[in-house]
């Protein structure tokens, strides 16, 4: 299943309102004529570039012939408009058909070729095209070119009255509906198998993905745009000239493609403004204005091969890790006092190899054997203060934030955030506290935190998980221990907007439950970077030594989970075959979901508290 | 047709071929050895012409033509040499080196070209040729400059085959085209050896473009119909072996002989591309190529 929610859901939606009423306000603050014209021909730059990210970037298809589309588009606009004398805004629904039928006779050569080859034929291609119509003077003008086109025109009213703002709302919408033309398209199913045959050809095809017809649909589909783009274009400078089909066009809208990010509809478009503000920028330099643009073209391609878009991705990861830690590091300081009149005492900051990391611990005491509580993916330590104040009168209650979530401090996400790091923090906290053999219980992926830990060889007495499928081997356990949901998704992605963070914590305990708000804030408070790197790191996770260990029985073991657990697969969790698991099977807690010790803490207390006496003296025998 | 209209046609062809074979040998060397398409070539022919041009300002007359030549020729050599570790050799481990191997040579391209018309000026200028006069024959004109192009070019293909061939640069060249790990293995300098051939394929140019020079105009952007030549010669023979694109030029230049005669001079290139298309339908490995290539 994918995960792929609305774009209005998403963390694009906002950056997207605000960019569109900028554009929408902009002429009205401009009023000159030339800022308007550039900004008219950034649009029209930026369709060519995000359409042919189509064919480039997500097909995989190097095809050179897109500026020909183009110019095709362009010239069917001349002919149409000037020679035939159709009405311009019924040509400019024309020319896209006239790209499209040539992109559909370049495809059949393209079919059999592969990566250089069908640049130098889309290359070919469109230098045939170019011969044809510079040999075809009595229609399009020859080496000159056509002058005079028709412009658009609305009733009586010209579009390039008023400083042009007519042509400016035109190429604005133009660009909107190519925008959503793309992005409806590539999250299709067609633009599933666009990419799949990019990125596994031969198992695409194995799966039933035609190559040819997609490819087909690839190069025809990255028409259409251009095609409009250039009659529209024409309606505009209402000049034809065989300029176009030349490689110095070609370099320019390919280098706005590269400077943006190939494979993201968003990157060409950005680079649009920014290449083209750069070269009006410099355009009194003449020479070495050509000179400066390649060589940032080559510096972009050379240090940062990803592009602009990119490197915005990685401006909105810092800036979201900055967040996630600023919102620590304010209730680190500030909100201690809720925390401990939530969990009944304080907690502190103990530093380990992989970063500092906030403890709770209700201290040692005569014969009270240590209780370590390890928490889930983006949630804290305070999700188990129901049973803290059930077994402190018993046990050494201890539990910790893992690093870049709760209190504790944003980490390194390669080397603190995983499995191995986080049992390492814990074996390190009970040596610093001096807990012996705890047990250990785990929730979710502090589950597979526990499972690592004791296979750590780290000290245990026992063992207990929740919410946690074992896994023997990964992934292809993963559709039997877990149902599947597009929660599953949201639990290794790195920005969650607003709406998938409510949705991430609804989950786990349902909105106007008691608890929800501690959850929902520990979501927001969590590091994108650690979710990504716990879902991540699951191809690299010792699987086959964990379940060793539950086959074996070396640690008393226990599973309790919630009945209406949304994730996990009970029947799976039931049939594994452990060796020395607590009273034979997985326990359920009636009335919890993800969490059952948050929704239904007496019955889950009462399970926990027989296996820590049963279990614990059934170890000892 | 008369005989010696004939003739002639068939003598142009072969002269264009030549030139063809010079500049597409330039393509197919950095093709199979690199394994990148290399867009600056046309600029490397430019260059090379405006580099020559400069020599022969200083020294006219036929000396100075032949000075010019090996001039523009060693110093092509260098920046190729040197340009490989800008352009290309960054990349080699990258995925997507055929895509950025096109856009760091379309730049460099346009740096090249952008130089010419900041060095020289945007102005036509033409080499003073080495030799002038006509040769008659079977009753066809020949421009000797024509012939002397033609001789030039064939003796630099031969030189170039020997070179591939005989010497051991070239015998490591050809090995590091055919298996480049294999050949970083038994100690090659595989960087360098890729190095010399973008170096060689700039020199070729160098030597194409200062007889181009002396055949017809020059101006800062006339590399690009040298190229597109280049890349549908390259592509109708294959790159299969070092003389399959020689055979392939004088084929395209007869045919181009014979179609600016029968249909003009506006649709004889559309002829030669409808003809590199339809054998990359048929033959997509080109005319004389296989699946394999080597150098």
């Amino acid at each position: 299943m994918k995960y792929a929610p609305p774009f209005h859901h998403s963390n694009g939606l906002f950056p997207v309102l605000v960019a569109l009423a900028v554009l929408l306000v902009l002429p009205l603050v401009f009023t000159d004529t030339y800022v308007r014209h550039i900004l008219i021909l950034v649009f029209v730059y930026a369709i060519l570039a995000s359409s042919w990210d189509l064919s480039l970037g997500y097909g995989g298809v190097f095809n050179f012939a897109h500026i020909a589309f183009f110019a095709i588009g362009l010239y069917a606009y001349g002919i149409g408009a000037k020679i035939v004398g159709i009405d311009p805004w019924i040509m400019i629904l024309l020319a896209p058909a006239v790209a499209v039928a040539f992109a559909a006779l370049l495809a059949m050569p393209i079919l059999r070729l592969e990566g250089i080859y069908v640049i130098l034929v889309t290359i070919a291609a469109a230098q045939l095209v170019l011969k044809i119509v510079v040999s075809q003077s009595d229609f399009t003008g020859g080496t000159s070119g056509m002058v005079m086109l028709p412009r658009l025109t609305m009733g009586d009213y010209r579009l390039t009255s008023d400083g042009r703002i007519g042509y400016y709302y035109v190429a604005l919408a133009l660009l909107g509906l190519s925008t959503i033309f793309l992005y409806k398209l590539e999250r299709s199913a067609l633009g599933r198998a666009i990419k799949a045959l990019r990125d596994n050809k031969y198992y695409a095809i194995s799966r039933g993905v035609s190559e040819s017809r997609i490819r087909l649909f690839t190069l025809c589909a990255s028409a259409v745009l251009p095609g409009m783009a250039g009659a529209f274009y024409g309606s505009y400078v209402r000049v034809a000239s065989p300029d176009v089909f030349g490689l110095t066009f070609l370099t320019l809208i390919l280098s706005v493609l590269l400077v943006g990010g190939v494979s993201t509809i968003w990157g060409p478009i950005i680079a649009a403004f920014v290449v083209t503000i750069f070269a009006e920028v410099l355009a009194e330099y003449g020479a070495w204005r050509d000179i400066i643009i390649a060589l940032v073209i080559i510096g972009v391609v050379l240090v940062y091969p990803g592009g602009l878009f990119a490197g915005l991705q990685e401006l909105w990861d810092f800036a979201d890790s900055r967040k996630t830690a600023l919102i620590a590091a304010w209730r680190r300081r500030f909100r201690s006092a809720s925390r401990a009149a939530l969990m009944g005492s304080g907690d502190r900051m103990i530093s380990t190899s992989h970063g500092d990391i906030s403890v709770f611990d209700t201290g040692p005491g005569p014969g009270k054997p240590a209780l370590l509580f390890i928490h889930g993916n983006s949630s804290c330590k305070e999700a188990f203060h129901n049973q803290v104040k059930a077994f402190s009168e018993k046990y050494r209650i201890v539990a910790f934030d893992l690093p870049g979530h709760g209190v504790s401090r944003n980490c390194d996400p390669r080397a603190d955030y995983g499995y191995e790091a986080y049992a390492k923090i814990a074996a390190e906290i009970v040596e610093k506290l001096e807990l012996g053999k705890p047990a250990v219980f785990g929730w979710s992926l502090g589950g597979y935190v526990a499972l690592e830990y004791a296979v750590s060889g780290y000290p245990i007495s026992a063992l207990a998980i929740c919410g946690t499928s074992p896994l023997g081997t990964y992934p292809d356990d993963m559709p039997a221990a877990y149902i599947a949901s597009p929660h599953m998704e949201l639990a290794g992605k790195r920005f969650h907007s607003w709406k998938e963070k409510r949705t991430y914590a609804a989950k786990t305990v349902p909105s106007g439950a008691p608890n929800a708000e501690l959850v929902r804030q520990s979501v927001w408070r969590t590091d994108g970077r650690a979710r990504e790197q716990t879902v991540a790191k699951m191809k690299t996770v010792d699987w086959p030594r964990q379940i060793r260990l539950l086959r074996e029985g070396a640690v008393p073991f226990a599973m309790i989970n919630g009945t209406e657990d949304p994730f996990i697969n009970h029947d799976y969790c039931a049939a594994f075959g452990y060796a020395n698991i607590w009273r034979g099977s997985p326990q359920n807690v009636d009335g919890g979901g993800h969490a059952p010790f948050l929704a239904n803490p007496d019955e889950f207390n009462r399970v926990l508290g027989a296996f820590l006496e049963e279990g614990g003296s059934a170890s000892e025998q | 047709m008369a005989f010696d209209t004939f003739v002639f046609i068939l003598v142009s062809g072969i002269v264009l071929g030549g030139l063809y074979a010079l500049m597409a040998v330039g393509l197919a060397v950095v093709w199979t050895t690199l394994d990148v398409f290399n867009f600056a070539h046309g600029a490397f022919v430019a260059l090379g012409a405006y580099v020559a041009w400069q020599v022969t300002q200083f020294a006219p007359g036929p000396q100075g033509f032949v000075f010019a030549t090996l001039a523009a020729t060693i110093f092509m050599f260098v920046v190729g040499f040197l340009l490989h570790f800008c352009l290309i050799k960054p990349f080699e481990r990258s995925p997507n080196i055929v895509l950025l191997a096109v856009i760091t040579t379309l730049a460099a391209s346009s740096i090249m070209e952008s130089s010419i018309q900041l060095i020289w000026g945007p102005r036509e200028k033409q080499i003073e040729a080495a030799v002038s006069g006509r040769f008659e024959f079977f009753g066809a004109g020949i421009g000797a400059n024509d012939l002397l192009a033609l001789v030039v070019a064939l003796a630099a293909l031969a030189g170039l085959a020997l070179f591939l061939r005989r010497t051991s640069t070239g015998r490591a060249m050809r090995a590091a085209a055919q298996n480049r790990e294999a050949a970083e293995l038994m100690g090659f300098n595989v960087a360098i050896l890729f190095a010399v051939a973008l170096g060689i394929a700039a020199a070729t140019a160098a030597l194409a473009g200062a007889f181009i020079g002396s055949l017809r105009f020059i101006n800062p952007t006339f590399g690009a119909d040298p190229l597109m030549k280049a890349l549908v010669v390259v592509i109708f023979g294959g790159v299969a072996n070092f003389t399959s694109p020689i055979y392939a030029a004088f084929i395209l230049g007869i045919i181009e002989s014979f179609s600016i005669y029968y249909l003009g001079l506006y649709w004889a290139p559309a002829v030669l591309f409808a003809l590199m298309i339809a054998v990359l339908i048929v033959k997509p490995e080109g005319l004389f190529g296989n699946r394999q290539k080597t150098l």
